[in-house]
């Protein structure tokens, strides 16, 4: 992998980690609000799960270059 | 017959709002591949300021403007890099250099 595919790999994995977040964060407040009347677990349950979420879409695009797609495998 | 259905239509009302929030956190791409987050972030970031401007011309007051701060986290990261590393370099003949001044300075003393 060259430097700047590798830089653009992380900037996309950072924006994408930001979003992530964001979104399981207001989701996590919309359902803490609607359905568990505002305790905090959902809230944090929300972002874990967008954390989560964010550090397998990085993991799956950093290893993408190494694996052989069904694409490649089919052209052999 | 009202007081039985109220609770039913409160929860089918919840479970509307919770539903709503997640399909449009789904259909905006929010959810998808690093790819999609990043269509989805360069579409709100365009629909920003012109949405800022109707609500500024709806209040009829004017925010002041975003001063444009000229700093660059990665050339400051690298710089500081670079630096560190050449004082790392430099270190043991500087090192040198200030010892024999050192021993210098106390011969000259002692003469």
């Amino acid at each position: 992998m060259s430097e700047k595919e590798l830089g653009q790999k992380w900037d996309r994995c950072l924006a994408d980690c930001a979003i992530k977040v964001g979104t399981g964060l207001g989701l996590g407040i919309v359902f803490s609000v609607v359905f568990f009347k505002r305790r905090t677990s959902p809230i944090a349950l929300g972002t874990g799960i967008g954390l989560g979420m964010a550090y397998s879409n990085c993991q799956n695009d950093l290893r993408s270059h190494y694996q052989l797609h069904r694409s490649a495998a089919k052209e052999q | 017959m009202a007081a039985k259905i109220f609770p039913v239509v409160k929860f089918a009302t919840k479970v509307t709002i919770a539903g709503g929030a997640l399909y449009v956190a789904y259909d905006s791409g929010l959810l998808g591949g690093s790819n999609e987050g990043s269509v989805a972030l360069a579409r709100a970031k365009s629909a920003i300021p012109p949405a800022v401007d109707e609500w500024m011309k709806y209040f009829g007051f004017e925010l002041p403007a975003t001063p444009k701060i000229e700093f660059s986290p990665l050339d400051a990261w690298n710089s500081g890099v670079q630096k560190s590393i050449h004082a790392l370099s430099v270190a043991p003949s500087t090192v040198g250099d200030y010892t024999k001044q050192g021993l210098q300075y106390v011969k000259d003393l002692s003469k």
